[in-house]
């Protein structure tokens, strides 16, 4: 799909640098959902519409890097299809504000999955990102989680928010990191900090949308 | 007779008038999920895809002014052999499910080709019996779509003068130039290749054309009648079969006396005058010489038995040459030649993720609600799979940063989705959640458990929609059949092939083969494609009945 200057120009050649990272395959139409959201004139409602578009792909695009086994079930015309099963034991951590405009996406893929909250506020003087609120289930230390955070722009907030993870005895190969937009300077940060993570985003770009929290939830 | 027909034909449509209630009835009591909105909102096609029947279409005068208006001549309609049957014995009741048999069934072969209908032209003096004759021939044809065309839609608008002349008895309506030959040429040309047509609906009353109009599509049998049938060589060349009823001056002035007084109320003299001074010196100038025209001459009219069966076996030797045995062939067609996989199929990459989703639909013991759950998850993947297979064009906006950003947009404004009752509708949801304001038609197609084959029922449309991208829904595609069907239907609509998208989660390799060339500018999205489909005619492996367990209309019993 997509022809490769355009999987260049979405942040493909930032993949060949950190095994870590993982950019959605750039079709067209995820262009174009991107296009509106960084677009000015984009209105709010068409901003959360397609916002909620991008976030559902983003979070799908996620749910494939978790483990899984193989498995056989009979269908209905009593034939057999070698299906796989997704092993339980994953939830997804959202740092407040803007990761929970990603937790409905991941509400409708996974019903019931556990969700945990990270507040991790940046220090007004010393721009030193510090925790302020962090609540994860009991057993996260054997999960895997799904870490979602939209923009990150100089990578700061989600280096602490794994941070905590790690605290909390999280393995680092078992965090993913979804996202939809980062600036090449975050994706080393974080790579370089924890290497073993895994990043999935839409679109590696030295630009970031940094409204998107402000516009996503009406408060500009 | 005609009247008969009317009130008895069942599945019949949105646009007749004096059976919508039943019809509405029937349909929802047979497909409780499905809406059968009756509203005629100018927006939409409202077509019924099964027989279709006119409006009050009165008898022409040949007769001069309509007097009474008791005259409910039925001329022009399309009508399915199940007509004569009562409504209830189109219903056929199998284990606990009820089905609707009398849709209309394939008018194309398996190569989506369209077999051109077979089109008898009948011809001959007034009330010389043609409509008789029409509907013997229909009867003991036993062809379940026919369409018939009656002349008398196609009689000119009248202008003010002429309309005083009508008034006073003394135009002549049985003279060639009351006919618009133009229109009835285009209006035979277009049901002959299966296109839709919209009739005009004659006001004998006003003389002239009603704004309404009549809905057609083109038939296994199309017959076309009326007193000048023969008059125009165009139209003798798309005839298939030229029939003159020939039937006795004396008899068919006897009719005319008898209809004229006793059903219309009007006086003998006059009767009398316009047959002498108009109806009898048109018929031996125009109408009687159109007999060397003619194939066969059948005298006496409808009661000539050996006559029309004679034009009864002549026809279904014909039809049994172009042949229609969709399903089997389709199904039997890859089994004998495979053949790569044409670029239009356009097959999701198979991440975990799908084959996930897929693990838990197949498995016949997941729960509905689960099953629901994770159909609706798919389904949203296969249709922003299908947007990203649209035409995008370069796009560059101002961001809140102060920077441009060179981005996409989609090249075309106008999509549409159209679902293939019933299992199609439960990928709507998902079309509405992807595009705003999108607009959805809808067709139903069910399969004739006597014959196997596909049949079209009903069919709701945007009114606009050649001037679309379509998004065709279907859950499930096993031969192919219903989707080509689908396909033919909007084809007929004018949509250009290469703007058809046809979606669905399974597809069988015949099916998509079946597809590909048959249409082969159709693009075809789906999640996964299945080896093989079994006697049946369901996938294998596959999910089973898509709409049932969806739907929760499972049978007790497999």
């Amino acid at each position: 799909m997509g022809s490769q200057d355009i999987e260049m120009s979405n942040g493909f050649d930032y993949c060949q640098e950190y095994k870590g990272l993982q950019v959605l395959h750039a079709h067209h139409q995820i262009k174009e959902l991107q296009t509106i959201l960084r677009d000015k004139n984009t209105s709010r409602s068409d901003f959360k519409f397609y916002a909620d578009r991008l976030i559902r792909l983003v979070i799908e695009e996620s749910l494939n890097q978790l483990p899984f086994t193989d498995c056989k079930v009979v269908t209905p015309t009593g034939a057999t299809y070698n299906g796989l099963k997704y092993r339980s034991g994953n939830c997804g951590v959202s740092i407040v504000r803007s990761g929970e405009s990603m937790e409905q996406g991941l509400r409708d893929c996974c019903r019931s999955i556990r969700i945990g909250k990270i507040l991790v506020e940046s220090d007004a003087d010393t721009h030193e990102a510090r925790v302020v609120y962090a609540r994860f289930p009991e057993d996260i230390a054997q999960r895997h989680v799904l870490l979602m955070y939209p923009i990150m722009s100089t990578g700061n907030t989600v280096s602490k928010a794994v941070h905590v993870l790690k605290e909390h005895g999280v393995k680092q190969e078992c965090i993913i990191l979804s996202n939809l937009f980062c600036t090449p300077q975050a994706v080393q940060t974080v790579l370089d900090a924890y290497p073993k993570i895994k990043i999935l985003t839409s679109e590696v770009h030295p630009v970031a949308p940094n409204h998107f929290g402000q516009k996503y939830f009406g408060t500009d | 007779m005609a009247a008969k027909i009317n009130t008895l034909d069942p599945p019949s449509s949105a646009s007749s008038d004096s059976d919508i209630e039943e019809t509405q009835a029937d349909f929802s009591e047979v497909f409780p999920d499905c809406e059968i909105e009756e509203e005629k909102s100018g927006d939409f096609y409202n077509t019924p895809a099964s027989p279709i029947t006119v409006p009050y279409c009165p008898r022409p005068p040949s007769t001069g002014s309509q007097k009474s208006p008791r005259s409910r001549r039925q001329r022009t309609s399309s009508l399915n052999q199940a007509a004569k049957k009562t409504a209830a014995e189109c219903i056929i009741r199998t284990q606990h499910r009820t089905i609707y048999t009398a849709g209309r069934p394939p008018w194309y072969n398996s190569e989506g080709q369209k077999v051109e209908p077979f089109v008898i032209g009948i011809c001959g003096g007034s009330a010389s019996g043609k409509t008789t004759v029409a509907e013997k021939i229909i009867e003991s044809l036993g062809v379940p779509w026919v369409t018939l065309l009656s002349m008398d839609s196609f009689y000119k608008v009248l202008n003010e003068k002429q309309h005083e002349i009508a008034d006073k008895n003394e135009y002549n309506f049985d003279h060639p130039d009351a006919f618009d030959f133009d229109l009835l040429i285009s209006t035979l040309q277009r049901l002959k290749e299966g296109r839709k047509v919209e009739v005009p609906i004659y006001n004998f009353v006003t003389h002239s054309r009603e704004t309404r109009t009549k809905t057609m599509y083109g038939a296994n049998v199309i017959i076309f009648e009326g007193i000048l049938t023969f008059h125009n060589t165009k139209v003798n060349e798309m005839l298939d079969m030229k029939i003159f009823v020939d039937t006795d001056a004396d008899v068919r002035l006897a009719r005319r006396l008898r209809r004229d007084i006793s059903e219309r109320g009007r006086d003998l003299d006059g009767v009398l005058k316009q047959y002498t001074s108009m109806v009898q010196p048109s018929f031996n100038h125009y109408i009687a010489p159109l007999m060397s025209h003619a194939d066969i001459i059948v005298p006496r009219g409808g009661e000539n038995e050996v006559a029309i069966q004679l034009i009864v076996q002549h026809v279904q030797t014909q039809l049994q040459l172009r042949g229609l045995k969709l399903r089997e062939e389709l199904a039997q067609a890859y089994a004998i030649n495979k053949q790569p996989r044409p670029d239009t199929v356009k097959l999701l990459p198979t991440t975990p993720q799908i084959r996930g989703l897929h693990t838990f639909i197949r498995n016949k013991d997941t729960p509905r609600d689960e099953f629901i759950f994770y159909s609706k998850r798919l389904i949203r993947l296969v249709i922003e799979y299908t947007l990203s297979l649209m035409t995008f064009v370069d796009k560059t906006v101002e961001t809140p940063q102060g920077v441009l950003y060179h981005g996409k947009r989609m090249a075309t404004g106008n999509i549409c989705g159209v679902s293939i009752l019933r299992a199609g509708e439960t990928m709507e949801q998902a079309v509405c959640d992807v595009c705003k304001d999108i607009r959805i038609g809808k067709i139903l197609i069910q399969t004739n458990l006597q014959t196997g084959e596909p049949e079209l029922y009903y069919l709701r449309l945007p009114k606009d929609i050649k001037d679309y991208k379509v998004i065709l829904m279907d859950a499930t595609v096993a031969t192919g059949a219903a989707a080509m069907m689908a396909i033919r239907v909007l084809l007929d609509h004018d949509v250009l092939e290469s703007n058809i998208l046809i979606v669905s989660l399974l597809m069988a390799e015949s099916g998509v083969q079946s597809i590909a060339y048959a249409f082969p500018k159709v693009q075809i999205v789906t999640t996964a494609i299945d080896p093989e489909i079994n006697d049946k005619f369901y996938v294998l492996p596959g999910i089973g009945n898509f709409g049932d367990r969806y739907f929760g209309t499972e049978p007790s019993e497999y």
